[in-house]
């Protein structure tokens, strides 16, 4: 067990300062756990979560991950590559690819041929139900099936930190426990950190900690005992 | 799925707005192969012309500034004519005119003893007669563009001139030219004592080692002077250094002209596609791999457009060959460095106007690009 992420009095301004969307956040993430961020819509969960993994910039403070601190796109974008996997509310799958090509998307930085980069996508596809499904676009995908291409995506290179935000926000009630039960899988067996941002209590009940934020701060923040395991549905090599 | 994908299937998504980019750098393309394809022809043209007439070597001025400027002194022939190997010379004196006002043309006076009068094909007529300076041979070309036949007149450098003789020749250049006696051409304009070259033939049988020797020897005899196959004559010119310098300038802001109109393309590609950039970024793309996406649509589209473009100059220059005011003076010819020189235009255009908008690819913050949908 060791630091993964961790931000030291970190904000965030827009519009020149009018807008304080994060203030004095300082939050330090070990590389085992699973991390609930709730709060209200606005409350600048999505900020904090865009800084935890390099998508945007803070205006104060400092980010490290793994113990250093990152600075520079290429720097993040390296971590990204490896080391970080991003589930996007709204899926942010790329239309012009198959659900295939959108795997191996995000596996070009990382692994060489473009042989290899196929097996490891159709290996992951198969992994999540999703064989049947390989050539077809996002938009000819059911919900559920596009969030589960997207999970696929973010854990195509093995990373350290699954970072989602409101992946269940647009799925029915069954759709999204399976989503989380993918994302708790992933966490025991690759052994890969969670921080999930979500204003569903199910959800968060699920995480081993719990952080509310409010105005852009952190109201409260809180371990759980242990992480309730849910039944596993699909199994994660 | 390899790294072209992406960049193809962008490409292939604004097919209308590819097209009309591939396009412009076609037409820039075009242009620059059709300006230096027609700069050359007129250079190879004058070169297969007077090396039609059979001479193995020309002697001329070094670095004239251009065809009928070149001033070889009369004395120089005797010297000349005692080169080992040769078997003659024939001073020969060249004007470019108009014929009847109506077109341009190649006068070239002849010494009437010299050997170029053997190897003439002749259609209708007869040779000029010795010391009938006013009597002319036309070629077939102008002949039929002038409508005349034997017997007919044809003014010539302000000088009416009876037509003796209509001849066929194999080069462009010659079927569109007069040939006149020396003496009358000399006369009209005020060159008494000077030719515009020597046309050398050589003793039978020629290899190139005879060639090399006799042209070793000539240059001894012909101290200053300039001595070298035809197709080096023409090259010496100094006026075709300028037409090429013409063209060239042309075609360079033609291309710069392409390179603008890629730089536009993918720069809206750019703004369209920002979200789509917020996306690779957040999978860890870095801002090389993006840069090189763009670049990468940049140099397809210049590529499309080199080949179109080569395809579209060279019809364009055949066209353009067969107008009138072209005809005869200017034969096509695309010489592979001008194909490279386009191909390698195009490899630094397309990327060069792609380079922009792919840094601005680059400087975008992955959140602000993903906020854009
Ligand atoms: N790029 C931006 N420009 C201006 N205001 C922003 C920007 N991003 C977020 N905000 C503002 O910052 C606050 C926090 O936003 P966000 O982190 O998205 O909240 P949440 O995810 O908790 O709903 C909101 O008031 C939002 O309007
Ligand atoms: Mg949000």
């Amino acid at each position: 067990m060791s630091l993964l992420v961790e931000l030291s009095n970190v904000g965030r301004d827009f519009d020149g300062g009018r807008i304080v969307a994060v203030d004095g956040v300082s939050l330090a993430i070990e590389d085992d756990e699973t991390v609930a961020i709730v709060g209200r819509s606005g409350s600048g969960k999505s900020t904090i979560l865009n800084l935890v993994c390099g998508l945007d910039r803070p205006t104060r403070g400092e980010v490290r991950f793994e113990g250093r601190a990152v600075n520079g796109r290429a720097a993040w974008a390296a971590l990204r590559a490896s080391r970080i996997g991003i589930v996007f509310q709204n899926f942010f799958l790329l239309q012009s690819l198959s659900a295939r090509e959108n795997i191996e998307v995000a596996l070009l930085g990382n692994l060489g041929g473009a042989r290899q980069r196929r097996v490891r996508a159709l290996e992951l596809l198969a992994h999540f139900g999703l064989a049947e499904r390989a050539t077809l676009r996002p938009a000819e995908l059911s919900g559920g099936e596009r969030q589960r291409l997207a999970i696929a995506r973010a854990l195509a290179n093995r990373p350290k930190l699954l970072v989602a935000d409101e992946p269940t926000g647009s799925l029915d009630v069954q759709t999204s426990q399976s989503v989380m039960s993918i994302i708790g899988n992933a966490h025991r067996e690759f052994g890969t950190a969670v921080i999930v941002v979500t204003h569903d209590e199910d959800v968060a009940a699920l995480c081993g900690r719990r952080v509310e934020i409010s105005d852009g701060r952190i109201r409260s923040d809180n371990r759980m005992t242990a992480m309730p395991t849910p039944a596993p549905t699909l199994r994660i090599r | 799925m390899t790294e072209l994908t992406l960049p193809l299937r962008g490409l292939i998504s604004r097919p209308l707005r590819t097209l009309l980019t591939v396009l412009g750098i076609a037409l820039a393309v075009a242009g620059f192969v059709a300006l230096t394809g027609l700069t050359a022809g007129v250079q190879h043209s004058f070169a297969s012309g007077i090396n039609e007439n059979g001479a193995d070597l020309v002697v001329s001025q070094r670095s004239a500034f251009n065809l009928v400027s070149s001033a070889v002194p009369k004395s120089l022939s005797s010297g000349l004519s005692a080169v080992p190997n040769v078997e003659a010379v024939s001073g020969i004196l060249l004007n470019i005119t108009t014929a009847d006002d109506a077109a341009n043309i190649v006068m070239a006076g002849w010494p009437s003893d010299s050997f170029l009068w053997k190897d003439m094909h002749l259609l209708a007529g007869r040779i000029p007669a010795p010391g009938d300076q006013w009597s002319v041979i036309l070629g077939e070309s102008i002949a039929r563009a002038l409508d005349k036949r034997v017997g007919d007149t044809v003014e010539l450098q302000f000088q009416p001139y009876r037509i003796v003789g209509i001849a066929s020749f194999s080069s462009v250049l010659n079927q569109n030219s007069a040939i006149v006696p020396l003496e009358g051409l000399q006369q009209l304009l005020s060159r008494e004592d000077v030719f515009t070259l020597y046309e050398v033939r050589l003793k039978r049988p020629l290899d190139k080692n005879d060639i090399a020797v006799a042209r070793t020897r000539l240059i001894a005899a012909a101290q200053g002077f300039e001595v070298g196959d035809t197709e080096q004559f023409s090259s010496s010119i100094r006026i075709f250094d300028l037409l090429r310098a013409i063209a060239q300038t042309i075609s360079l802001v033609v291309m710069a002209m392409a390179s603008v109109a890629v730089a536009n393309t993918l720069l809206m590609a750019v703004n369209e596609r920002t979200f789509e950039i917020g996306v690779l970024a957040a999978l860890g793309w870095s801002p090389r791999r993006i840069l090189r996406l763009i670049l990468i649509e940049g140099v397809i589209m210049s590529a499309a457009g080199g080949v179109i473009g080569i395809i579209l100059g060279v019809l364009t220059m055949e066209m353009a060959a067969k107008t009138n005011f072209a005809a005869g003076l200017i034969v096509p010819y695309l010489s592979g460095w001008s194909i490279a020189q386009a191909l390698i235009f195009v490899f630094i255009a397309g990327p060069l106007g792609a380079l922009y908008p792919a840094w601005r690819a680059t400087r975008l913050l992955p959140a602000d690009a993903l906020r854009r949908i």
